[in-house]
């Protein structure tokens, strides 16, 4: 794996230098856009192992990368494709995604409609979330954005409608976009892992994704407010031990939602060289669990604040605060076995982070960051966040602190 | 946006567009949304695509004072939209006269240089800081015709007007609000026949026109 690891990242240093200057052609009288990007990480944790990786011995197998083509058809219609693909410890594995394809009409700046596999828009950052070279920070708030997670959010199979409104009298303006479409999560996405560790093999999971994003660039410059919904209904199947009778061999699995969905409220404010960054969200989540035999409940809440300044051209400096909880209730025949995690006191039921960051941009195309990560609580109940018990055998210790040094070329 | 400012700056940067784009005008706001590439046509439903330089101090104040960004700020906004699959990345020349060989050949090219390089081939648009409703730059002037007789007996003066102009720039209704009804009436036709610059919404104001030379 490391040796697999340093090849594409050497590969890809190479073709960012060659292609930052030659990233277009001309196919047909059109200019054919071609951009790409890898990031290379390391983590290294003085305690529980974080993110499916082995980072109490230090760990390099945290590869992202992604490739894309567009052009424009005629003056209102684009087209696209991105390719991407990771290597996150156990997830990912190196099995390339088509991350969006998407055919876009704008008619008119206040309406647009766009269709294929999109990036879902829900707050500031689920459609960038990959993209760590847009911003300082080399991890996003795992509260709100958890990188083991991003299949859950990133993108639909299913269509948008969008626009931006000017509004009088200089109230500024409200950009919408609603949407509705099909989610899949690949089987080497994090759910899916987390499931295993109650032996359970998931085979398929996704389903039904709508929503909405509205936000307001206010009348005071570089002020930022927004609000998302998204609701789902999700189906996963696979096979699992049976709870009741565990030498029986393997059942049949099965949850779908009851009720899914995430609030998300944000802000964001830029004032010089300074940025600011908060958002809220709420993920509530019931499911039918085995055929309707039992039950579940889970509350996901995390918050974030951030805050971002360039010292100068070359270098960026940046913390935040992360908070998470998460509550769990079982009813019905499994509850026997799940005891209510209703208390987010406890170090199951919390991840609170507390990080700083530097970025050094050593060219325009060429970043390197380093990320101390100061958690309490690993949040490893009911529904997953970072911590996860296969690689964790011998239990969680409360207290994590993480260094993360992560690379990004782009083009 | 500050229009202090950006006026100011009209000595220093040319705005320079292909000679499909019919404008001759450009508002600030406008500007700041073909370059981020929120609008792809102007008012008039011309076509349009921005093209930058890439370094350079006009580039920096270019930025600065119409799209109120820093270039790193620029370029991390248009890879979030190349990544994402909602925009590309603008073609980026390496010199004023490379911008405006570009512009030249490229339908709807949009972009800027220093005053002082020489733009054949090319329109200057003139960048007017619209978006303030009460900021309406007439961009079509006809002139009212003076009628023969009142010019001979030297009759002449001021004929004051109330136009209303639609969002889009056109003139929907004039009225007299003083001056010779003889005179007025050669106003009017002329004036109706005026273009504005687009707004936000419909907006109503006052204009003045002299025939002869003693008000």
């Amino acid at each position: 794996m490391w040796r697999r690891t340093v090849v594409v990242v050497f590969v890809c240093l190479g073709a960012g230098q060659v292609l930052s200057n030659a990233q277009e052609f001309k196919l047909f009288d059109r200019t054919v856009q071609v951009h790409g990007f890898v990031s290379q990480g390391f983590v290294y944790t003085n305690d529980n192992n974080w993110l499916t990786m082995d980072t109490s011995q230090g760990s390099a197998a945290f590869t992202d990368f992604g490739l894309n083509v567009s052009a424009p058809v005629t003056d209102k219609l684009r087209v696209g494709a991105q390719v991407y693909d990771r290597n996150l410890g156990q997830l990912g594995q190196y099995h390339p995604s088509l991350d969006w394809a998407v055919v876009d009409y704008r008619f008119k700046s206040w309406f647009g409609v766009r269709g294929g596999k999109v990036k879902t828009t829900l707050g500031l950052y689920t459609d960038t979330q990959d993209e760590d070279f847009l911003r300082v920070f080399a991890l996003l708030p795992q509260s709100v954005y958890p990188t083991d997670l991003r299949e859950a959010t990133i993108a639909h199979l299913g269509g948008d409608i969008y626009g931006r409104l000017s509004l009088k009298r200089h109230l500024g303006e409200f950009l919408y976009t609603a949407y509705a479409g099909h989610r899949s999560d690949s089987i080497y996405s994090g759910y899916p892992y987390y499931f295993s560790s109650f032996g359970a093999h998931i085979t398929s999971y996704g389903g039904l994704q709508y929503g909405a994003d509205l936000r307001w660039n206010t009348p005071l410059k570089g002020l930022l407010i927004g609000a998302s919904r998204m609701n789902e209904d999700i189906t996963g199947k696979g096979s699992a031990i049976n709870a009741f009778n565990p030498g029986a061999g393997l059942v049949p699995y099965s949850e779908a939602s009851k009720a899914d969905w995430i609030n998300q409220f944000y802000g964001e404010y830029t004032v010089g060289r300074l940025r600011i960054d908060s958002e809220y969200r709420r993920y509530w989540r019931n499911q039918e669990l085995f055929s309707g035999t039992s039950e579940s409940f889970a509350d996901v809440r995390g918050w974030y604040v951030s805050g971002a300044y360039r010292i100068c051209k070359r270098l960026q400096i940046g913390s935040y605060y992360s908070r998470y909880t998460v509550t769990n209730v079982v009813a019905g025949a499994l509850s026997a076995f799940y005891p209510p995690a209703t208390d987010t006191s406890l170090p199951a039921d919390h991840d609170y982070d507390k990080v700083i960051t530097g970025r050094v941009d050593l060219n325009k195309f060429w970043n390197v960051k380093i990320e101390g990560h100061f958690m309490n609580g690993y949040g490893s109940g009911p529904y997953p966040n970072g911590f996860y018990t296969q690689v964790n055998p011998q239990g969680f210790k409360t207290d994590t602190n993480a260094l993360v040094v992560r690379t990004s070329v782009y083009f | 946006m500050r229009f202090a400012s950006a006026d100011a700056l009209a000595g220093d940067i040319k705005v320079i567009a292909n000679s499909s784009v019919k404008a001759d005008v450009i508002t600030a706001v406008e500007l700041k949304r073909v370059f981020l590439e929120q609008n792809n046509s102007l008012g008039d439903g011309t076509h349009v695509e921005p093209v930058l330089e890439k370094d350079g101090p006009v580039h920096e104040a270019f930025l600065q004072e119409f799209l109120g960004r820093t270039d790193d700020d620029l370029q991390t906004y248009y890879r979030a939209l190349v990544f994402t699959g909602r925009g590309s990345m603008p073609k980026e020349l390496d010199s004023d006269a490379e911008v405006v060989a570009y512009v030249a050949k490229t339908r709807g090219a949009l972009g800027y240089v220093s005053t002082a390089t020489s733009v054949e081939g090319v329109k200057i648009l003139a960048i007017v800081p619209a978006g303030n409703a009460a900021h309406r730059t007439l961009i079509t002037r006809v002139e009212p015709e003076y009628p023969e007789t009142l010019k001979y007996l030297n009759i002449g003066g001021t004929v004051r007007l109330q136009v209303t102009i639609s969002a889009k720039g056109n003139v929907e209704k004039v009225e007299v609000l003083g001056g010779n009804p003889i005179l007025a009436e050669s106003a009017i036709s002329a004036v109706k026949q005026w273009v504005y610059t687009a707004g936000h919404s419909r907006i109503t104001v006052e204009e003045s026109i002299l025939f002869g030379s003693h008000p």
